[in-house]
This record gives structure tokens, sequence and C-alpha cells, in this order.
């Protein structure tokens, strides 16, 4: 786990931008290309209204001010007005155009990496973190959903402005246009430079972050030893040594950011200190009109942020891009189990399964199961029994085709499972599993997961058969009564029953349990074990068995060991055999014994206290 | 150098400004000279505009243009270095500030929460105590890093640039920010509303997140009942809201920026013109006029933004509210105390009717409880849950205080010593092993107070019964423990908190219900070790089983908080129809029914007979 889990490491970082994955990316937006060529037009037009901006000002004081003619003042001072309405119009539509586009990139992402991760195999999920997996979905998808709209938004209003920039100054002095394009690599180069850097600072900085917080976090989930144990001065120096860290890369980081503006305007300063020593001379010459100057100091110091902006999205652009590309690597990836294209749901799964020489491996060179032959007529009850991670979920796994064999055949009344659809095999498979799983929602939501169009009276007959009829009308709101997340609200023993419930309401031919180890109370343990009485009655069962009773009860036991089946017959024959069953079964009697013994115990204090 | 520990206690006020002033102990100045720092460069800028300006009136038109214009390129450069430069240091000691105050405030958190008294963790929520010790700090911070130094740089550039437009025209000047007032009630009315939308979209999205983490985790539940249409259409519901909210955001957004930007763009307009007709009319200079449109560029664009700054600001201080809580809080005395002995304890006790019931609670947990212990006896507690046995065990190192009744250890009444001194000699190993996720040597040499030698470490984890499970792994000692290490069962983990204790060589030791997870796994040898341990020391044991508990000095039965019995093994057995015989009894039937029901199925097993725990014979 521990190694896989480094396999998962965030923050990997591809430095190249790459280019296949680039127009991936692009695409997305294209999916919507009316709104992504609108904010192109708007932002293009609205740098193109800007740089004219600064070239009516430039008229305004030479054909205006210095000509003395208020006709062509009026004249220019009237234009200027007049773009702001559309200027207006214009900064409207690229916003509403770009951020609408972000928001349904990501939507689009959400959704195609959702619906791929439901047909995705059992298998991906035992190897993937969820943790992983969420990031993928969220943080990732945020990332290029910006870089589709406001990556690409401002890269354009960058370039446009540059060049639009650039097309007035020629205009007006094509000598002068030179000296400042040859100022720009420099202003670029300092730019880049500075935010390459940041960038790294804060990445520092988020990473000691996280160390903070799950310092912080232990701390505070172990303070009862931390407190017995008088560590308290020493774990606070730990800390320290983290925040002053901290304290480091975050200073860094800041006075970083807070010298690159200064930086750059600093070579943009150099470029108007230029244009003033030129126009100098050009001035006497008549070239150079005090608009000029002060349209071409106007035109160098506005075009720092354009620079400086495209330093960011490039910084920006190279997460973006690692984050689609973790992205891609999840929507390409393909199912194990895939349903052949005549696959057919036969209506029912009911009748005898048949193991025909199977063999498995989760992973290459480490089989689980060797030339396993089995048959299990219609209706028998197997208990698979044997400690912990010995593999007895891999029967499970296999009978429910979240694995398929690596050899052989399973066959379900005679016919390969595998030429059947996973839908016909799984939605006639009732399950409960060990920590039952709930949705947050109200206890009939959860309910009539088994069957969604189960009728409110199905669903209460059900919850009554197993037997969470009683405590559910017990609840504040019955069934109405909300469970939380994971339902965290219930207790494990309400979770059983409510999942019982559920797995007789979906009325499967193949019933599947994996019992609860964790102590559930008497009364709720007999209400579970009639709720399985009853779902087992006439159909194929399968239980990971850790109460006797079950074990007893069962048809068929099967011991799992090392992963492989050790011994297989009824609870008298394993007995008598006296191997690993006889040992599991008299360790388990002990204890159960003794459970039983402390509740003894407890209830007479429960009546003492009346 | 960091300015020393302020007692942050001073800054729970009333008044949440007040608090934030003292908060700024030792770096009021350094921020204060930071907003002067944006303060001159606002100048240093404006300074720019005015020499562009005096370049146009004075120098172009002159005759010795080109010696003059080495100085005015001097002069720009120097100004630029100046704005430049004191940007730089303005934003340099906002960070040093800010980061300083952080760190402060982490710390003293992080130091705080491990003082609480055990009652107040026991009603505290992990994740609430987190969140206000870690982002709450960091708005805080945020506070000082951005929006205080922000606002201050808009002020400043309105006050150097408004001052500026006073002295080039007074008229002039006013018509100029005709607008502003207006539009610093549309940023913060704006900025308001869409930090409400914000939220909503902030809530759609943890939903979001909440609905994609059930599916994840409840992959199986899913499968197994073939639901993925069911929940392809839930996940659909809650991202469609989720694209619709942001949409909203969207739609605030692009009706907040182009209105401004027509409202300030006319006004900028309005005020070229006036001023031009001013040139025109002989007030103002052609250079004059340049250098205005520098100012007034600056005085206008940036009070959009003013809205923004003052609803963070609201932000960071309900976040700075919610740290102060948190500070408010008494932290647990740990070195008060009259009686101070300079060595070991002993290990004498006497109870002496002592009752115990929680802070704001109204009913006792125990009551009238009294019983006296010999140095190095070894004490038993047996009961069902909620019975009182740990509760009873942690008045000891006074992790709760006894409300009644009195408690002498070596003769002095317990809360007379200091809780440290107590805590350094008890050993208490708790029900749940936990270990802290760094190596298994530090956990080992955990509060030991001293450097250990690998020998003291080894033997310590030897006696535990652990040291070879410690070399099977590839670092040995030195392999990390939890999520980035390696993972411990839950016997392996007690083990090494067994280690733990053996290595403190405490003078009283508490093991609660410590055996339960390591009864399964190893047995003799760690039950070898444990009687090593015990030997010489003043021993309290919870257990549930008779076997356990036999050996004792002295058993307690306790049942709600009472105890009911109290003796030796042999006496307790003989008060028939008392717990701790009826106990008894159960557990020696385990065996005559486990024997009973495997005679059902075979009469002789295979391998000849059945293997049966034994225990001793009753008494009577």
């Amino acid at each position: 786990m521990s190694e896989d889990y480094m396999e998962f490491e965030e923050e990997e970082y591809t430095s190249q931008v790459n280019k296949s994955t680039m127009w991936r990316i692009a695409r997305l937006g294209l999916a919507h290309w009316p709104l992504m060529v609108g904010f192109l037009v708007f932002i293009a037009l609205v740098s193109l209204i800007e740089s004219w901006h600064t070239y009516l000002s430039k008229q305004i004081i030479d054909m205006g001010i210095v000509a003395q003619d208020v006709s062509a003042l009026r004249y220019y001072i009237g234009l200027y007005l007049a773009t702001w309405p559309i200027f207006a119009v214009l900064v409207f539509g690229f916003i509403y155009c770009a951020g609408v586009l972000g928001h349904l990139v990501q939507y689009d992402l959400r959704k195609a990496m959702f619906n791929h991760l439901q047909n995705l195999s059992l298998s991906y999920y035992d190897k993937t973190p969820t943790g992983w997996l969420m990031s993928r979905v969220t943080s990732d998808v945020g990332r290029v959903g910006d870089l589709v709209s406001w990556g690409f938004l401002d890269i354009t209003w960058t370039v446009t402005s540059i060049v639009t920039s650039l097309f007035f100054m020629f205009i007006i002095n094509w000598k002068m246009t030179i000296i400042v394009i040859l100022l720009l690599p420099a202003l670029y180069k300092v730019a880049i430079y500075f935010k390459q850097r940041i960038l790294v600072e804060y990445r520092i900085v988020r990473k000691v972050n996280s160390q903070i917080t799950a310092a912080a976090s232990e701390n505070i989930t172990g303070v009862r030893v931390v407190k017995s144990l008088r560590r308290e001065e020493k774990n606070l120096g730990n800390f320290q040594e983290l925040t002053d860290q901290m304290y480091e890369s975050g200073y860094k980081a800041a006075w970083l950011s807070a010298l690159f503006l200064p930086a750059v305007q600093l070579v943009s300063t150099a470029g108007v200190a230029l244009v003033v020593w030129y126009s100098g001379a050009a001035f006497s010459a008549g070239s150079m009109t005090a608009g000029s100057i002060h349209a071409f100091v106007s035109y160098i110091t506005f075009m720092l942020w354009p620079i400086q902006q495209l330093a960011a999205v490039y910084a920006s652009m190279q997460q973006a891009v690692a984050s689609g590309e973790r992205m891609f690597s999840l929507l390409d990836m393909e199912a194990e189990i895939v349903d052949v294209p005549e696959a057919i749901d036969p209506g029912t799964i009911r009748g005898e399964i048949t193991f025909d020489n199977v063999s498995f491996q989760y992973e290459a060179g480490k089989p689980v199961l060797t030339n396993f032959n089995l048959t299990i007529p219609q209706g028998e009850t197997v208990a698979l029994v044997g400690p912990t991670g010995a593999g007895k979920s891999t029967i499970v796994n296999l009978i429910c085709r979240f694995y398929e064999p690596t050899e052989g055949t399973i066959r379900f009344n005679g016919r390969d499972y595998r030429t059947m659809t996973q839908h016909a095999i799984q939605s006639r498979i009732g399950m409960v599993l060990q920590t039952p799983h709930l949705f947050s929602g109200t206890v009939y939501d959860n309910l009539r997961y088994g069957r969604l169009d189960a009728t409110d009276d199905e669903v209460v007959e059900a919850a009554k058969m197993a037997g969470a009829h009683e405590f559910i009308i017990d609840l504040d709101e019955g069934y109405e009564t909300q469970v939380g997340e994971g339902g965290v609200l219930l207790s494990t023993g309400q979770k059983q029953l409510i999942s019982l419930a559920r797995a007789i309401l979906a009325d499967p031919d193949i019933f599947i349990m994996d019992e609860a180890t964790s102590s559930v109370d008497t009364l709720t343990e007999a209400l579970i074990q009639r709720g399985m009485d009853k779902l087992m009655h006439g159909r194929t069962s399968f239980i990971i068995a850790h109460r006797l009773s079950t074990i007893k009860n069962a048809d068929r036991i099967m011991v799992i060991e090392n992963g492989g089946v050790s011994e297989m017959g009824s609870h008298a024959e394993l007995i008598r055999l006296g191997g690993h069953y006889y040992n599991l079964y008299t360790r388990q009697f002990r204890e159960e014994m003794e459970h039983r013994l402390e509740e003894e115990l407890g209830e007479r204090e429960v009546a003492m206290a009346d | 150098m960091e300015p020393s520990m302020i007692d942050l206690k001073e800054t729970v006020t009333k008044r949440k400004v007040t608090g934030f002033w003292r908060l700024m102990t030792g770096y009021r100045l350094i921020y204060f000279i930071a907003i002067i720092c944006v303060g001159l460069s606002a100048i240093a800028r404006s300074g720019l505009y005015y020499v562009l300006g005096k370049f146009v009136d004075e120098i172009l038109p002159s005759a010795n243009l080109n010696q003059q214009l080495i100085w005015v390129v001097l002069v720009l450069l120097a100004l630029a270095l100046m704005q430049g430069y004191f940007s730089y240091a303005g934003g340099r000691l906002a960070a040093k500030s800010s980061e300083g105050i952080a760190r402060r405030l982490r710390n003293y958190l992080y130091d705080h929460l491990q003082r609480f008294t055990f009652s107040y963790h026991d009603r505290a929520q992990t994740g609430d105590l987190l969140a206000r010790s870690t982002s709450d700090v960091d708005a805080v911070r945020r506070m000082f890093a951005e929006q205080l130094i922000g606002i201050g740089r808009i002020g400043l550039l309105f006050v150097v640039n408004f001052i500026a437009l006073l002295l080039l025209n007074v008229p002039l000047a006013l018509f100029s920010v005709a607008v502003i007032p207006v539009i610093m009630i549309i940023s913060v009315y704006f900025f308001v509303k869409v930090g409400k939308a914000y939220e909503a979209f902030q809530e759609q999205e943890s939903r979001l997140s909440n609905q994609l983490q059930e599916n994840l985790t409840g992959v199986r539940v899913v499968k197994a009942f073939a639901r993925q249409e069911y929940e392809i259409n839930a996940f659909e519901k809650e991202n469609m809201d989720k694209f619709q909210k942001g949409r909203k955001l969207t739609i605030m957004h692009s009706v907040y920026w182009p209105s401004t930007d027509f409202i300030l763009g006319i006004q900028m307009v309005a005020g070229f013109y006036v001023a031009a007709l001013m040139v025109l009319d002989g007030t103002l200079t052609v250079g004059m006029y340049i250098a205005y449109v520098g100012f007034l560029v600056q005085i206008i664009w940036p009070i959009r933004n003013l809205g923004r700054l003052i609803a963070d600001i609201s932000t960071g201080s309900v976040s700075f509210g919610r740290i102060q809580e948190l500070v408010k809080v008494d932290q647990e005395n740990l070195d008060m105390g009259s009686y101070r002995p300079t060595g070991r304890i002993a290990g004498a006790l006497s109870f002496n009717n002592v009752s115990f019931r929680y802070d704001g609670e109204d009913e006792n947990v125990l009551h009238n409880i009294s019983f006296s212990v010999k140095p190095g006896q070894k004490i038993a507690l047996m009961g069902g849950a909620g019975s009182g046995k740990t509760t009873l065990v942690n008045l000891l190192p006074r992790f709760y205080e006894y409300t009644q009744g009195s408690i002498q250890l070596d003769g002095v009444e317990l809360h007379n010593y200091p809780r440290d001194m107590l805590r350094q000699q008890i050993g208490f190993v708790m029900q749940e092993p936990f270990l802290f996720s760094t190596t298994i040597r530090e956990n080992i040499t955990y509060g030991l107070g001293r450097e250990a030698t690998d020998e003291e470490v080894y033997a310590a984890a030897r006696a535990a019964d652990v040291h070879d499970v410690i070399m099977s792994f590839p670092e040995g000692y030195h392999t990390l423990v939890g999520e980035r290490g390696v993972t411990l069962s839950g016997g392996q983990k007690q083990r090494v908190t067994l280690a733990r204790t053996i290595m403190r060589d405490p003078s009283l030791l508490i093991l609660d219900d410590a055996m339960s997870a390591v009864d399964t796994e190893t047995d003799e040898s760690i039950r070898r070790a444990l009687r090593q341990l015990l030997k010489g020391r003043t021993t309290f044991q919870i257990a549930h089983r008779v076997q356990s508990v036999m050996d004792a000095d002295l058993i307690l039965v306790l049942e709600h908080g009472r105890i009911t019995q109290m003796g030796t093994h042999t006496e307790l057995l003989k008060q028939t129809g008392g717990v701790y015989r009826r106990t008894y009894d159960l557990q020696s039937r385990i065996e005559e029914e486990l024997e009973a029901d495997l005679a059902k199925v075979t009469a002789v097993p295979k391998n000849g007979k059945v293997h049966l725990h034994e225990l001793p014979q009753a008494g009577d």
C-alpha cells in the first residue's frame, strides 16, 4: 500500500508542454466553439481599443491642445467617449464567454470522468487510491478548465495587445518602435525568470503547509498520549522547525513576488528613458511631438502588463498540462472486464454454479487459485472461513465477475458467465458488506437503492423482513431520517440491517454476505440472523462467515488460507478432520462465549442501575 | 530574529481592532514602515509623470536641450528605481510581518491545544480545532499580507495623486474625483454580493466532492447492485448545479467590470476634456496636461478593487474571531503543586471516599471509592463497559480532578503533586495503541526526555517482544510508521507502546485493557515481559478475563461507578453470587460447553483429544 501511495504522489511536473496534450485540451474548448470564438474575438477587439485609446490621447494633445484646435479636440474627445459603450459591451462579452466556457468545460470533464469511472473494473479501484481519483475530478479539472478559458484568453490578449500597440507606435514613429521591439525579449526574460522562481517557492510553501496540517492534526488526535507521556515541549520544538521552514519559504516567495513587478518595471523605465533621450533630438528635428512622447511612454509602461501576464500564463500552463495528462490517463484507461458484443441477459442466473478448472491471480506469478473445481447446487449455502486477508473475498469477486478467472471457466447453470452481460450478473446478486456502505440521504433512499422502482409498501415490507422496521420507526423521522455521510449517524448493526433489507428488496438470485466482525448487541445479532435466514432461503448464498451459528448451519464450509482452499466439507466432517477448521472453530467458540459473558455482566449492571 | 513570544491571551478583546493591534506586537514598526514604503512608491510614480510634464514644458523647447537631456534621463531612472525599491521594500516588510505573525500564532495554537484538559478534548471536534489552527491562521496571515496593505496602497495612491491634482488645479482636482464615491459604493455592494454567491458555489463544490467520494468508496455497492445509471444521474444533478452556480458568478462579474469600466472611462475622458480646455485657455501647460493624465489614471482605476479587499477583510476578521475563541480557553497547569519529591514515587496509594463527575455534568461517574494499595502491589479492575474503570485510573496522572474525597500518594494529597511530575512517573498503556507517524525508534523513545542508546532501545523492544518484527523491516528501527511507512497490526502497535513504557521505567503503571489487542497474537512471551515490567511497581490493570487478574494483590469489581467487590482471587471466589464468581463460573463453563459442542459431531477427534484451556479449581 505504502509503495503504491508513493507512486501516486502529486505534483509531478512535466517541464515540457506536451503538444498533443495541449491540442487535446484545446479540443475541449472547441466543443463549444461559439463561446471560444466569441471570447477570442471580443478580447482581441478589447485590446485593439485599448491601444487605440492611447493613440487617441496623443491626437488630443497634438491635434487639439498643441495645435489649439477646439473642433479637433472635440472630435477626438467625442471619438474617445464613443468607444466606451462598445468597450463595455466587449468586456461583458469576453467575461461571459470565457467564464461560461470555463465552467462548461469543467462540467464536461467531470461528467466524462465520473461516467468513465463507473465502467472501470474493480481491479482498477483496488490499485488506485480514492484520493488520487478525487484530485483528478476536482483540482485537475479546475486547472484545465481555467487554461481553456482564462489561459487562452490571456494569451490572446497578450499577443493582440503587443501587436496592436506596436502597430500604433509604428504609425507614430517607426525608428522608436524598433528600439521598443528590441526591448521586449529582455522584458520577457526577466518576467519568466521571476515567475519560475516564484513558482518553485510556492510549491515548497504548499508542501510545508501540508506537513504543518498533518503535524497539527496528529497532535490533536494523539493529544492524550502526548499529555500522558509529557512530550509537549519536544513536540512544540519539532513543530517550530516546521513553522520556521514555513516562515522562510513563505517570506521568500512573498518577497520574490514583491520584487517581480519592480524588476519588470525597471526594464520598462529604461525604455522610457530611451524614449526621452531619443525624442529630445527628434523633437528639435520635428519628427517627435509632445503627444508622441506621451504615447510612447504610455505604450511602454502598459506593455509590461501583457508581458508579465504571459509569464504567469506560461507557468500555469505547465501545471494545467500536467493536470491534463493525468486526467487523460484516467479517461484512456480501459476497463479490464468488457462485455463481449454478443453477450446476453439470460433473465436469471439461478441454478448450479460451476468452477471449472479455474485459476486466478491478482499479480502475475502469485497464483491465488490453481485448477480449482467446484460445483454448487442451486440453493446451497456456502460459508467461507479463514483469517483476514487470506483470500475469502477472491471467491466472491470471481462470482460477482468483479474479476474474471485467468484460466478456466465459471458457469451459471451450465453457461459460461463471460457470455452474459455484467449487468445481467451483477443486478441479480445481492450483497451485504462487512462495513455496510450507505449513501447519504434518507433511510428510504438507501433501501430503495436495492430496487429503484419499489413502492413504499414494498420498501417497508423488506425492512420488516430484515427486522429493520422496528428500529427505523423509532428513529426521529422514521424512514425519512437522514443517515449522514456513509451512514455515520447509525450504528454498525443498524447499517447491516438496512443493507440486508436493501438486498431483500433487490430479490437477488445469488446472495453474498460478509458478516460484521465488530460486535453488535445480541438483539441486533438475532435480528440479522433472522433476516439472513429469510434471504438465504431458496437462494444460493455465499457467506464470509464469522459467527459460529452461520458457519455451522452452512451446507458447505470452505476454509481459505494463504489464498487457497485448504479444507472443504460440512461442519462435522471438518471437526473430525481436526485441522485448520478445528482450531478456528474452537478459538471462535471461546471468543464468542466471552463476548456473551461480558454482555451478561453488562446487563446485570443496567438492571442494578434501574 | 523573532520578536519574543507574547502572551496571545491579551489579543482576546471585546473590540477586534484592539485584538489586531495586540496581535501585531513586535511587528508594528515594520508594518508601519511597510505602509510608508508603499506611500513613497506612489509618490515616486507620480513624480515620474511630473518630471515627464516638466520635460515637455521646459526642457524640450529650451535651446541647450542636449545638455539638460541627460539630467532628465537620470532623474527618471532615479525615480523609477525609487518607485521599484519602495514597492519591493513595502512588499517585503509586509511579508515579514505577516509571516511572523502567522508563525507566532501557529506555534502558540499548537502548544495551546496540547495543554488543554482532557475534558476539553473530550468535547472538542478534531476537525474544528484543526481548521482553527491552520486555515483560520492563514486567513489572518492573508489579511496582513494582502488586504490591509492593499487598502493602504489604494488609499495612499489616492492621497498622493489627489494632492498632486490639487497642486495642479483645485477645481480640476475636485471634478476629477467626482465619481469615486459612487464607484466605492458599487464596489463594496458588488463584492459583498459576489462573496455570497461564491460561498454558495463553494458549498456546491463540497457537495459534489462528497457525492464523488461516496461513489468511489462505495464502488462495491454500486457495482453489486449495478446502479451505475442511478449514480450517473445523481452526480449529473450536482454537477449541473455547480455549473449553474459557476455561471451565476460569471454573470455577476460580466456585469460589474464593464459597467465600472464604462463609468470610469467616461469620467476619465471628461477629465481629459476639461483639462484640455484649460490648456487652451492658458490655465494649464501642455506638460502639466500630460502629468495630469498620469495622475488621473492612477487615482480612479484602483478604486474598483477596494470592495474586494473590504469583503476579504471581513472574512479574515471572522477567522480571527474563531481563533480568539480558542485562545480564550484555559490551559491545564502542568507544574503547579506544592509537593515535588526529588526521587521516585514509592507508589503507596489510598483512596478515601473519592467521587468524580465530569465538568458540567450533574451525576457522579464514580461514587465513594475507597481502597488502599501498598507500593509494588498489583491492582486489577474488573467491570462492564461504563462501570468507571478507565475514569478511575485517569484520576492518577491528574487527567481529571476528583471532585470529592481524597487520594493520597505516598501519604501526600494527589493534587499537591505537579501534573508534569506525575505524568513523568506514571506509565500509561492505553486500550487503543497510538503511534506517531515518525520512525519506530522515535516512537519508542517518545517523551523520554533524554537521549537513549541503541542498546537500551533494543532491550526495551526485546522485552516487549517486538524487536524481531522491527528488524524484519528493511530500515529496522528507522522505519516510518503510518501512512508513509509500514502498517503495523494492532498487536504490534501495542507492543511498541509497551516498549515505550518499558523505556520510561515508570514508578507506577496503568494498563488500560492494554492486552486485549495483544492476546490473540503472541501470548506467552509478552506475558513474561509484562510480569517483568510489573515487578516492583504499583500497577493498575484493567482486564476482562479472570486469567489475567487472578494473581493480583487486590481485585476491585466496579459496577456503575461503585466498588461492589474487593479482595484477592481466592477471597472473591468465596463470595458466591458475586459478579466475580459468576464471571469465573461462566468462563469455566466455556470450556465445558465447547467440549459438549464438539462431542455432538464427534466422539473422538482424529488427532487425539480436545485441547482445553485450564483454569485453577475453585476454592470451595
